[in-house]
Formats: structure tokens, sequence, C-alpha cells
């Protein structure tokens, strides 16, 4: 199943499954709102993973290891 | 004039005009009177000595809640210390004389602010002021300071810089400390000005660069400055002009301003990087997350109290599946590598800020190229292809493109490859002198 194909009643279940694991409340007010906007990210996300990438591509996101304040033994 | 003077000019202005543009959210007249007579007494010189400035309200400032638009953060214990930016322009000489009213915890490109009421565009007081910096714009282009500083994540500084015709730069990813700024997306958060000349602007750039050891994302670069560069023009630059995307997702006096700025530099050459929607979309989705998450403990007690032009984006971006933004890292990554192949032929690309000129307060479409798109979210899609990969980038003020609103401005960018903002400001720097760009004070019609 493509995410951008979702229907209403699979995309309001998927917002409720989620927020329970989150222990996110929502409100009902703002339920549609979320539910309107997931339809847009999800009809966006193909984008980025429909575009062949190979193992040796590196992520964006780089961590650089923190040294301690003192430095270590000489 | 003494910088007392010129303080107490800036917050004259401030008085007169603000209940109209509501650009600034806190005015420090005490304190900012008090630093400007220690700059008259001699105790602070440097090459902005006197020069008042302001800073969008998520830099904190020293005894104020810092805001970040919100009405959440007004219950926060006011700032200790300023921002390591603001010291630094302050350690240069000039004086802080406010906060700046902004996008709710950056997420917007209009500044249509819920809790503080929208910053209105000083050159057309019914339209937007663009974001999420737009009381940064609005402030300069209203002559009630002539330097402000803002933030871009996605466009935030060049977007409002288009918007209300003034100069704006985002610097590459890592060049500034962000240290004492409220963060939105830590992948993508860049600090910036924003003045009405070139000078000012890099001006107040060099005077910001610096090692600050509380920032772990600022990169190891020496300090490089630009101020002695400008005369430099753009003699000896290859200037190309980009395509494609950027040419596409376009509206008319977008495309006229590019082809002003064009033929004044003699651009002829049409690059075209590859896959930017791809790029756009990465951006987005890294954005929706990490703001998400930054947020998910307000969201989860106090989602009420948030913007509700953003809420229901930020509780959506909760709820996405990670590989969609950990594929969009890679993706960024990837899309990084080509564009940097591009600049071994070029060294200078234009392109447009904004798809169009500023929208009237309220508008929620706008069609581009036939294509039905939500106007807000429309204004990125010009400024967030080019922060996606850190690249530094002024935006430059243009005038008289858009035959049905002749009185605004519209941006365009110069961009550089990383760690080169001495040529796009020496680009923007000659655009100015040959009369091609400039940052007027608006005249400031009366809102009824």
């Amino acid at each position: 199943m493509k995410p951008a194909q979702m229907d209403t009643t699979q995309a309001e279940a998927f917002v409720d499954a989620q927020c329970a694991l989150l222990g996110l409340p929502l409100a009902p007010e703002h339920r549609p709102g979320v539910v309107r906007y997931l339809h847009l990210v999800a009809g966006m996300a193909p984008r980025v993973m429909d575009f062949a990438l190979t193992p040796a591509d590196e992520s964006g996101s780089v961590f650089v290891p923190v040294s301690p304040t003192g430095g270590g033994p000489r | 004039m003494s910088a007392v003077a010129r303080v107490a000019a800036s917050l004259a202005r401030i008085e007169a005009t603000d209940g109209r543009v509501n650009a600034f959210t806190a005015v420090l007249a005490d304190r900012a009177m008090a630093r400007a007579a220690a700059v008259d007494a001699g105790q602070v010189t440097g090459p902005l000595a006197g020069m008042p400035f302001a800073v969008k309200n998520l830099f904190d400032a020293d005894g104020l809640a810092t805001l970040a638009g919100s009405k959440i953060e007004r219950e926060s214990a006011p700032a200790i210390r300023d921002a390591f930016l603001v010291r630094q322009l302050e350690a240069a000489g000039a004086v802080l004389v406010g906060a700046l009213n902004m996008d709710e915890y950056a997420y917007g490109f209009t500044t249509e602010n819920t809790h503080y009421g929208p910053t209105r565009n000083p050159h057309d007081l019914t339209r937007v002021s663009g974001g999420s910096s737009g009381g940064s714009a609005a402030a300069v282009a209203a002559g009630q300071v002539p330097l402000t500083l803002g933030s871009d994540t996605n466009g935030s500084i060049r977007v409002p810089a288009s918007l209300c015709g003034v100069f704006g730069l985002k610097p590459t990813l890592g060049r500034l400390s962000r240290a004492g700024s409220y963060p939105f997306v830590a992948s993508l958060d860049h600090l910036g000005p924003f003045a009405r000349s070139v000078t000012d602007l890099a001006a107040a750039y060099d005077a910001m660069q610096g090692h600050d050891p509380d920032d772990p994302a600022q990169q190891a670069r020496p300090i490089e400055p630009t101020s002695a560069q400008l005369a430099r023009g753009s003699d000896g630059l290859r200037i190309g002009v980009l395509g494609g995307w950027f040419r596409t997702m376009t509206l008319p006096p977008a495309l006229a301003a590019v082809e002003r700025v064009a033929a004044a530099l003699g651009a002829e050459r049409v690059v075209e990087w590859p896959e930017v929607d791809r790029a756009r979309a990465a951006a987005f989705l890294i954005t929706n997350v990490e703001g998400a998450t930054l947020h998910l403990p307000r969201l989860k007690t106090r989602a009420q109290d948030f913007e509700p032009l953003s809420r229901d984006r930020f509780l959506a971006g909760a709820l996405l599946p990670a590989v969609w933004v950990q594929q969009s890292q890679r993706v960024r990554r990837w899309f990084a590598q080509q564009v940097a192949k591009s600049f071994e032929d070029v060294d200078v690309l234009i392109a447009p800020t904004t798809p169009c000129t500023s929208p009237v307060i309220g508008t929620e479409w706008l069609e581009i190229n036939g294509i039905r798109m939500p106007a807000r979210a429309s204004m990125g899609l010009l400024t967030q292809p080019v922060s996606c990969i850190g690249l530094p980038a002024v935006s430059v003020p243009l005038w008289g493109l858009d035959p049905a609103a002749p009185h605004l401005p519209i941006g365009v960018q110069i961009i550089a490859a990383p760690w080169r903002e001495d040529l796009c400001l020496r680009v923007a720097r000659a655009l100015e002198a040959a009369g091609v760009v400039s940052a007027p004070i608006a005249r400031l019609a009366s809102i009824d």
C-alpha cells in the first residue's frame, strides 16, 4: 500500500494508532486538520522514498563525537 | 550623529509607526539608551558604533522571556544572558532596541501570528510581511532600525526580505553560532542579518563571526571578513542563472526580476540542478518531523495554546514514519553532492527568492503554472532547496516588476558554494552600486 493512496478512513485509523502509541491526546476539533495534513505529507513522501539510493549514500545528518572537557591521559 | 541621538530617533520612529506595522513585541528603551550613552562615552567602540538593531523574538535578550512567537513561552523564565550574536553585535558597538514578531516557533512564511497579530508589510499595510522573520524584515523596511537579526530554516530570512524589499543574508549552515536562540529544526536552522544596504549587511555579518564553544553545530572555520571585499564587485566571477524548478515554480514578476539581475551581471549561462523537487520534499519532511519532535511535550499537554495556523502540522509531524525522515537526510546529502558539482563551473548562481510579490493578508491559495497551491507554504518553494543543503545566499530587492502591484518589491537570491558568503555579498554590492537593487524606507500609508 502506498501511503499517498490512503483513504480518509485509513488515515484516521493511522492517526489514532500513532497518537495512542505516543501518548499524544488529540482533541476532536484538531483531528480533521491532522488527517488533512497527513494526506498532504503522504503525497510528498514518495518524492524521497521512490528515489534510488545505494547503501553507500550517507545520511546528511552526521553525528560528531563529544570529547570530555578536560581531555584524556597524556 | 551620536549613539544616543541615533537610538532616540529609532525609538521615536518605532513609537510613531509600529501601531500600523506591528513589527515589535518588546521595546527595550531604557537598556538601549544606557548602552548608547556608554558608546558615546567611548566605553564601547567598533565598526557598528551606535547602530540600533532589533532581533526576532527567538533570540535571548537578557531579562526578556524568549517567546519564539508563541503564547506558551510567555510563561518561560526570562533569559539571563543575551544570545551569542547579540553579544557579538553589541561588542562591535551596535545597540539592541527590541524584539520582533514572527510566526510561532518559526513554522510559517507570512507572520500572520494569531497571538500577537500580523506583522504588516510597510510597503502595503494590507499585505503580509513574509516570515517567519516578518518583524525583522518589516522593521528595517519601515525605517525603525537599520539592522535586524532573523532565522532561516527553509527561507525565513530570504522570504520576508523579498516581500518587504530589504537585503537579507542567510550564511552557510554552521557558520554563525545559534547559541541563545530558540531552535526549530536542528538540521536546518541558520541565523543571519537584514539591512537596507549591503555595506551594513556585511558589517553585521563580519561582527557576528567567531567561535562559540556553546554551539555544538557551529563548524570550525576561521573568521573570514567580507567588508573589505565588497568593492571588488562581480569582477572575474562566473555567474549562472538557475533554471528548471526555479523558472517553473514562479510567476512573471519573479522571472522579470531574475532577468533584470542577469542582464546587469551579464549572466547568460543557465544551470539546472537535478531533482530539486525531491530536495524540497526532503526539507519539508525533515522540518515537519524535527519540529514536531522538539515540541512533542507541549503538543501533549497544551495543543490548544499553539498557533492555529501551524498546530495541525506540528501534530501530524509527530506521527510520521521514521523512514521518511531518515531517507530525506540521505536524499539531502545526495543533492548536496550534485549541487557541489555545479559550482565547479560557476561561482555564483541567481534565482528568484519568492514565486510572487507579497500576498494580501489572509490569502489561502495561489496558482503557479496552472497548479493551485497553498499560498503560505508556497512562499518557500524557491528558498527551501537552497537552505536544505546549507548554501549561503543573499536576497536582494527589486522594484516595479509586478504590473498589478508596481509598489511592491520582490527578491532575487544570490547563491554561492558553502563558506563563500563573500561572493554573495560582492555581487549584491555590485547590483546595489549599479542601481539595480535598493531598499528604500517605506512611506507607510495609513492603515485605513
